[in-house]
């Protein structure tokens, strides 16, 4: 099977390359960089390390597969000792005092991180521009957004200057610009991976997940970063996925998609054909082929936004620069937080954070926060009798191709709307996978909660079908 | 905590506003269709188990980490670290 890591794994092991060649190589890459995927590089600490897996090989060791490759983390991640910014003036010189548990994982694995990279502040946003480190340009075309609100990790990985990168999925954010960059990126079933030590957004949707170059490497870092932690109660233990496992994809026998993702003014017409090519392509295999109902687009993005935004709104508000923050001083206590916030905050954090506290005020919350918990419900619902009959949904990842810079902060409704068709999976909390082939912004497979397996089965198999 | 509160105190946030864009995804809320089912009664929760919570016992923070919180506190007064007060009125 095609693996990055694989790949690099042999070439150490076959003294063809060195780790410190190798990972002064992607340092030098990410340095001259023009994309602006990064906010800080860990250069001093990935030289230390290359130089302990290059001597356990000139020893005559044998290093296990993760071991010396290089990786980036999005910057919402701790790394013990190391800024992370959550790409926000206010967190600008916060350093991590602890390391968290996903990524801690693979740091055991022996896999050597490079660099915290950039996205939007706090997670809040599409496309990476919503950052104080300068717009995501597009690893394709760099007048057009890197995505979001994982884009640094998604063009870093498409540029070949990280093996894979770990992103967070809260609403599509590693779906999206996995797609707008053509790689693959997997938001898992939520609790597969400790939340522990990633910056809360929306903590009921929130998931770690890999972007990569490759299935095989999507299900490698995936393995090492799963399991039950006791730091995030809401994780299980899952199953390791084996490589044996995904090459035979004969159980799936029946593919859905939902029919009004599809019949829509809002997709572009190209996308759209190309979906429906792709539909074409699976019936011709003899998998049968089910239109499905589900929610309308403007529903599904607003269930979503309401219950992130509250959920933002609880979260951040320990954020007031008393135990961290560039603290601004005002006249009293009060006035300190109040000016802390209001200057550090970017316009589209403090969007959120007036949405969330709005429906969580009294009056407001019955009549939207409740109602957004019961969509919810029925949503999940609706997932549940949708996989009695299907085992996989299929779905294009965004309505249209990646837009200009500057065209999504200008409009943020069109923003929040190009996540129509990734936020109803996070919402059911199911595992989805983007892979770019298909349409132009990849397509997204879906399986129901805890079958991620499956998932990568049928990617397998759609990538020798499309 | 009788008295009306705004959002911009509420959010601690000077001069806050609802935004209209963020008022239009409520009004699809208010006017969807919902299920008579009580939402703290499904069956989707993300509780843990009571078997399952972990033991209640204090974990000693690492030296190291002890060293970067300390690092982070924005303000330091006689020797202390300034820690936020509850605010009453």
């Amino acid at each position: 099977m095609e693996s990055q890591i694989h790949k690099i794994h042999q070439q150490l092991m076959d003294k063809e390359i060195t780790c410190t060649e190798l990972v002064q190589e992607k340092l030098n890459l990410l340095k001259a960089n023009t994309n602006n995927t990064v906010n800080s590089l860990l250069d001093k600490q990935a030289l230390k390390l290359a130089a302990n897996v290059d001597a356990k090989i000139s020893n005559g060791e044998t290093i296990d597969l993760l071991e010396g490759i290089p990786f980036g983390i999005k910057d919402v991640y701790m790394v013990q000792g190391t800024y992370t910014t959550a790409s926000s003036n206010l967190l600008k010189k916060y350093k991590s005092p602890y390391t968290a548990t996903a990524i801690q994982n693979l740091l055991d694995a022996g896999a050597i991180p490079l660099v915290k990279e950039n996205c939007d502040s706090f997670g809040h946003g599409s496309s990476s521009e919503n950052t104080i480190f300068g717009a995501v340009k597009n690893a394709i075309n760099a007048n057009l957004v890197g995505g979001g609100s994982s884009g640094g990790s998604a063009v870093n990985v498409a540029k070949d200057y990280t093996v894979f990168s770990i992103g967070g999925d809260t609403g599509g954010s590693i779906r999206q610009p996995a797609g707008y960059n053509n790689v693959f990126g997997l938001k898992p079933t939520y609790g597969r991976i400790s939340r522990y030590g990633i910056m809360a957004y929306a903590s009921s949707t929130d998931c770690v997940g890999p972007i990569a170059k490759s299935i095989e490497d999507i299900r490698i870092v995936l393995n090492a970063m799963s399991g039950k932690d006791i730091k995030d109660q809401t994780t299980y233990q899952a199953e390791n996925i084996s490589q044996e496992n995904i090459l035979n994809s004969d159980e799936i026998k029946t593919v859905g998609y939902f029919k009004n993702f599809i019949n829509t003014d809002a997709i572009d017409n190209e996308i759209k054909a190309d979906f429906l090519v792709s539909i074409e392509k699976i019936k011709a295999k003899g998998i049968k082929v089910k239109e499905l109902d589900f929610f309308e687009s403007d529903a599904l993005v607003s269930t979503y936004y309401t219950l992130a935004m509250a959920e933002t709104a609880s979260n951040l508000s320990r954020l007031d620069g008393t135990n961290y923050g560039n603290r601004i001083e005002g006249k009293n206590l009060k006035d300190t937080y109040s000016i802390t916030r209001s200057e550090n905050f970017s316009e589209e954090t403090k969007r959120r954070i007036v949405g969330g506290n709005q429906v969580l005020s009294q009056g407001f919350s019955d009549e939207i926060y409740l109602k957004g918990l019961n969509l919810r419900d029925q949503i999940s619902d609706n997932f549940e009798k949708d996989f009695k009959e299907v085992d996989i949904i299929l779905s294009p990842v965004t309505p249209n191709t990646p837009p200009k810079i500057g065209d999504s902060l200008k409009d943020p409704l069109a923003m929040y709307l190009s996540d129509a068709y990734t936020v109803g999976f996070s919402l059911g909390q199911l595992p989805t996978l983007t892979i770019p082939k298909g349409t132009a912004t990849g397509l997204q497979i879906t399986a129901a909660k805890n079958n991620d397996e499956l998932v990568l089965k049928f990617a397998n198999f759609l990538k020798d079908t499309i | 905590m009788s008295k009306i509160m705004t959002v911009d105190i509420l959010s601690s946030i000077k001069g806050a506003q609802p935004s209209e864009t963020v008022n239009k995804l409520f009004d699809v809320i208010k006017n969807a269709n919902t299920t008579n089912n009580n939402s703290f009664n499904n069956n989707h929760n993300n509780a843990s188990s009571l078997n399952d919570l972990r033991n209640d016992v204090v974990i000693n923070s690492s030296d190291a980490e002890k060293q970067i919180i300390i690092e982070n506190f924005p303000k330091e007064k006689n020797g202390y670290l300034v820690v936020s007060k509850v605010i009453e009125e």
